[in-house]
């Protein structure tokens, strides 16, 4: 424990002794890597941690610069250096959280769009800086940048450096164990379940953007007075594709690789680049290499290198639960309504004039052949297939295209029908995201209080699944069948009202699926939930069903107790056994 | 003189690690017509999947015209002479039926379907027509017709008659007894019992990826039945 | 009337470059659904083969099928080292193609330096023509890109191979129970892509400057064609092509390149917020 602590402190003590072990100028060096560095690590938030590339950076880093540049030229005391330095970091987090916002709102998973808008502006940024010389002293820069008052920029500036590199790191190692940051690891595991479990994924990317912003502009700020010079390749695209190289090379899951990456490649380059003509080319090859098959880099390596040493770099602070926090209230009256609901894609009507109602608990089962629908219906429902005609109603209010993150906020919860958790977290994560549904306030984002929430369903879930209590085992080393489980687990903390479940014994086991429907049946009984459940396997429906809806072409084609549906001859006809 | 066209053993297989055939074993001589049938969702047309190679196995053997096929790839497996009609999405939409019928020969010749146009006509009179605008059971039609021009010994067929109207049902089992007496062995998923009681020699019961039951002869109906109803 | 002329003449011609650049990225993007990043590289490896061409002292026309045959030896390269193996997973794919972007930046900044390079113009300065005088080999431009695009699409929609590749992005699995190896048709596809980039690049060497680093202003704005005009039908990139190219040379001219560029990239964010399939999308 106290070797780890000495680890951790080590690069720390190291870069501070580095001005007096080495020359002057060495350290200057570094003082520029260290500042690529923190932009690095703003990159390495998005990309490592939320999924999403920007590749366009060096426009925030140069926004900063300029400001702080902009401002330093005048002779000026700390007062105004302050008010640089807050400039610098909020209007580049500002306009990336503008962007962000933007576009993440239209576009969900880490598609080109992103990425690409970010470059443009990026290139934009460039011409900008090119074109209006009043403000950026265009192609030539801002020149006769003073230094911090009464700060060498070639000396002491460094320590200052080194006390920003410091804050960025601190603040986002604390991030990364808030829940926010591991709200931002969900979107990058599982973006679509993030949403039925009522989160706004898209303002957690843009928020997550915005710091990255903030970060790039603080760096910005201090690059200004350690060149003295501000010139428009700060905010272009060549330092920007550098920059995701030396995060990418250095190890972009966590703040300290994107941080060796620029300070390894910083040296080396400034060391081979005159004397050997290819030495940007090794970079991009080892880029690639990285990419393709050391996603973790540099500092991936020396993370599993120090495993082997018993070093835990990484070390979560566990919590346990000890709140209790008040389970949701349910009311009755779950009033649910489709009135001739109709979906048509191209030629083919998905849903033809659907119409059920349903006013009572318990649970009801949704059947009918391949193709008839039964999916889609509550697609429809929880608005990810919008539908032409007619009305779904819940409790009186009209359902019609509501975004995903907003299904729980109206008490309805969704299990998919491909068994969908967040395989890179482990089991404990998953569950603190589904206790949080409709009970994380904003004031909780930062705080460490909401790990040690609990509510008694969980317990009763937990003894039922015993597996759930591995806390720190991956949810992509389940199996289908646990995945299945977790995941029904995650639908139904949150107490929704109404429970919508696809499949919820597919791919388990005999044993497997008894004890699933034992733990559904008791829920229905304890609870004053309404279940719609889609089955195919007719021991389930027969075992759980309170009611069956019997779905085909698109239709409700029969309902009532399984037994009157078996009785019924249209339903015989359209299940094997009937000539059509 | 049958010969073994297709041969499976303990064939496993599903979508990531979700396994939806768990242990089938069947199989297909030539002349001869093998159905498999089940309720839904058990796993009917993974296996057709599975033996036409859309979806790669698990574990088991997959044996075509006694050789081991379970590495080819699903074209490598059409030009050994294994047809396919999959369940859905069953045409070129954007086509149009003449070109669904055409693309995959050199030539454009209709005329190895001069037979087939005989017995249905309607697809002579809609080659024009883009086949995504055709009806379930004319696509199926289109489907069905394809596939038996296909110099092939073994023709996979799912779901062959949904949605067709029953005479056009009883054309295509003549056409598949013909082409039976020929030599072609044909494997073939469907839900409509009489059809297969009048077409096929052997039917296997499918239920929840593995095989329950397998009989002979036709009068099968009435004994599975019972055992698939819900 | 010459005004009238002037702007009619430069908004074909900007239009027909723009697809003809963005040729390449409809096809890999547009049909298989591959974001390559590089896209932009191989018209700039185009434009350096006419470089490599005129510094031999041969004729241009050499430069055609030698751009061609480079590109399309990199981009089978590319296909059988990364993108094959990345079909199912666009992010991986985006990330790899920038990386070897970088690459042959890089590369091509290593061989020949970051000087700006120019080709030669291989035919009289101007002709008369509508009244004006016009760049006669912007004339010719627009002359063969026409006719390359009433060959392709004629050829897209009538031949055989065209019909498999409309098959095969429609759908995969019947085309391989059909016998279409569509493996190695995604390949060719890919490889035809990066080679209409290249032939790209050769055709408008004479008239931009060479450097290594042109190529990421030909992917931004055939990123911005695609999203506006929408994926995987040739009508969508006409249309693309002549709302970008239109509005860039109309805003260019009344103001100057950078409000031009930023037009570019509001019509193309607003095309995404609003209507994020494009103009005409099959997809």
């Amino acid at each position: 424990m106290a070797f780890s602590l000495v680890v951790k402190l080590l690069p720390m003590a190291a870069l501070l002794a580095f001005p007096f072990l080495t020359t002057s100028y060495s350290a200057y060096q570094l003082g520029l890597y260290l500042l690529y560095g923190i932009v690095g690590q703003g990159i390495a938030l998005c990309w490592g941690n939320g999924g999403f590339l920007p590749l366009g950076q060096a426009l925030f880093f140069g926004i900063g610069a300029y400001i702080s540049g902009k401002i330093l030229q005048g002779n000026i005391g700390w007062g105004v250096v302050i008010l640089a330095l807050i400039l610098s970091v909020i209007i580049p987090a500002l306009i990336a959280g503008f962007i962000g916002a933007l576009v993440f709102d239209r576009q969900i998973g880490s598609g080109p769009y992103f990425s690409l808008i970010t470059l443009a502006l990026s290139l934009l940024g460039y011409q900008l800086a090119n074109s209006q010389v009043l403000l950026t002293g265009g192609f030539n820069g801002l020149t006769g940048i003073n230094g911090l008052p009464g700060i060498d920029s070639y000396g002491n500036l460094y320590f200052f450096i080194v006390g920003a590199l410091a804050v960025s790191t601190l603040f986002l190692s604390h991030l990364v164990s808030t829940p926010f940051g591991q709200l931002l690891a969900a979107v990058r595991e599982n973006e679509e379940r993030l949403q039925f479990l009522g989160v706004k994924t898209s303002r957690v990317k843009a928020a997550a953007f915005a710091m990255s912003g903030a970060l790039a502009g603080m760096a910005g700020a201090f690059f200004a007075p350690h060149q003295g010079i501000v010139t428009p390749q700060v905010v272009g695209f060549i330092l920007s594709a550098e920059l995701v190289i030396w995060t990418a090379v250095g190890g972009r899951f966590g703040p300290v690789g994107p941080v060796v990456g620029a300070v390894i490649i910083g040296f080396l380059a400034s060391g081979l680049r005159d004397s050997f003509a290819y030495w940007e080319v090794v970079v991009a090859l080892v880029f690639i290499i990285v990419v393709l098959r050391l996603p973790g880099g540099v500092g991936g390596l020396g993370i599993s290198i120090a495993k082997r040493f018993g070093i835990n770099v990484w070390s979560q602070k566990k919590f346990s639960r000890t709140e209790t926090v008040p389970g949701a209230d349910q009311k009755e009256s779950p009033t649910l309504e489709f009135d001739n609901v109709s979906v048509q894609i191209g030629p083919v009507a998905i849903l033809s004039g659907l119409s059920f109602s349903i006013k009572q608990t318990g649970i009801h089962c949704l059947i009918g052949p391949n193709g008839a629908g039964k999916t889609s219906a509550l697609n429809a429902l929880t608005g990810k297939l919008p539908y032409s005609s007619g009305k779904i109603s819940w409790r009186g209010n009209t359902l019609k295209g509501i975004r995903p993150f907003r299904t729980s906020g109206l008490g309805i919860g969704r299990k998919l029908q491909v068994p969908s958790i967040f395989p890179g977290l482990t089991i404990r994560q998953n569950i603190d995201i589904a206790i949080w549904v409709n009970r994380l306030k904003f004031t909780h984002l930062f705080s460490l209080k909401p790990y040690q929430w609990n509510i008694s369903l969980l317990d009763e879930l937990q003894d039922s699944f015993p597996f759930l209590k591995d806390n720190e085992e991956l949810a992509g080393t389940l199996s289908v069948g646990q995945r299945q489980m977790l995941d029904f687990t995650m639908a139904v903390l949150a107490e929704p009202n109404l429970i919508l479940l696809d499949e919820p014994c597919a791919g388990l086991s005999k044993s497997e699926t008894e004890n699933m429907i034992s733990v559904i049946s008791n829920l229905a009984r304890s609870s004053k939930a309404t279940f719609i459940i889609v089955e195919h396997d007719m021991q389930v429906v027969e075992l759980l069903s309170d009611h069956v809806f019997v779905m085909h072409q698109g239709k409700l084609l029969a309902e009532g107790s399984l037994n009157q549906i078996r009785d019924n001859k249209e339903v015989q006809r359209i299940y094997a056994g009937g000539s059509k | 003189m049958t010969s073994s066209l297709l041969a499976i053993k303990n064939l496993s297989g599903g979508y990531g690690d979700l396994l939806v055939i768990r242990s089938v074993s069947l199989s297909v001589l030539s002349g001869r017509a093998i159905s498999i049938t089940g309720r839904n969702g058990v796993g009917k047309t993974t296996l057709m999947r599975l033996i036409s190679g859309s979806l790669p196995c698990s574990s088991g053997e997959l044996k075509f015209l006694g050789s081991n096929i379970v590495r080819s790839g699903a074209h490598k497996r059409f030009s050994t002479g294994m047809s396919y009609a999959p369940q859905e999405n069953i045409v070129f939409d954007d086509l149009t039926v003449e070109e669904n019928l055409t693309i995959h020969y050199r030539d454009s010749s209709l005329d190895r379907y001069n037979a087939l146009f005989e017995k249905f006509p309607r697809l002579n009179e809609r080659l024009a027509q883009r086949a995504g605008t055709l009806s379930g059971g004319e696509k199926k039609l289109l489907s069905f017709s394809r596939v038996i021009a296909e110099p092939t010994q073994l023709v996979l067929l799912d779901e062959p008659t949904e949605g067709v109207q029953s005479e056009n049902m009883y054309l295509m089992g003549q056409v598949i007894n013909e082409e039976k007496s020929k030599g072609r062995g044909f494997l073939i998923v469907d839900q409509n019992l009489t059809f297969l009681e009048a077409f096929t020699d052997t039917i296997h019961l499918i239920d929840h990826g593995e095989q329950i039951f397998q009989t002979e002869g036709n009068k099968f109906r009435t004994e599975i039945e019972s055992l698939i109803a819900i | 009337m010459e005004v009238l002329a002037t702007f009619t003449l430069n908004f074909v011609y900007s239009s027909a470059t723009l697809a003809l650049i963005v040729l390449g990225l409809a096809l890999v993007f547009g049909l298989l659904g591959v974001m390559n990043m590089a896209h932009g590289e191989f018209v700039m490896l185009g434009a350096y083969s006419a470089y490599v061409v005129q510094s031999f002292s041969a004729n241009f026309l050499w430069a055609v099928p030698i751009s061609i045959i480079v590109c399309a030896l990199v981009g089978w390269l590319m296909e059988w080292a990364i993108i094959r193996h990345l079909y199912r997973r666009p992010f991986d794919t985006l990330l790899a193609t920038w990386g070897v972007a970088i690459l042959i930046r890089k590369g091509i900044e290593a061989i020949f330096t970051r000087d700006y390079k120019s080709i030669n113009q291989i035919m009289p300065e101007t002709v008369e023509i509508l009244g004006i005088t016009y760049p006669s080999y912007r004339l010719l431009l627009i002359a063969i890109i026409i006719s390359l695009f009433v060959v392709l699409f004629t050829w897209y929609q009538k031949s055989k191979t065209g019909l498999r590749i409309r098959a095969m992005v429609r759908n995969p699995e019947l085309a391989s129970a059909i016998g279409i190896d569509t493996a190695r048709l995604s390949s060719a596809t890919f490889i035809i892509g990066v080679s209409s980039a290249g032939l790209a690049g050769v055709l408008l060497s004479p008239l931009v400057r060479v450097e290594p680093y042109i190529g990421l202003d030909y992917l931004l704005s055939s990123f911005f064609i695609l999203i506006v005009g929408g994926l995987g039908s040739l009508e969508g990139l006409l249309i693309g092509s002549a709302v970008i190219g239109g509005s860039d040379a109309l805003i260019s001219t009344i103001f100057d390149k950078t409000a031009g560029y930023m037009s570019v990239l509001l019509i193309s964010i607003l095309f995404l917020w609003l209507r994020p399939d494009g103009i005409f999308s099959r997809r």
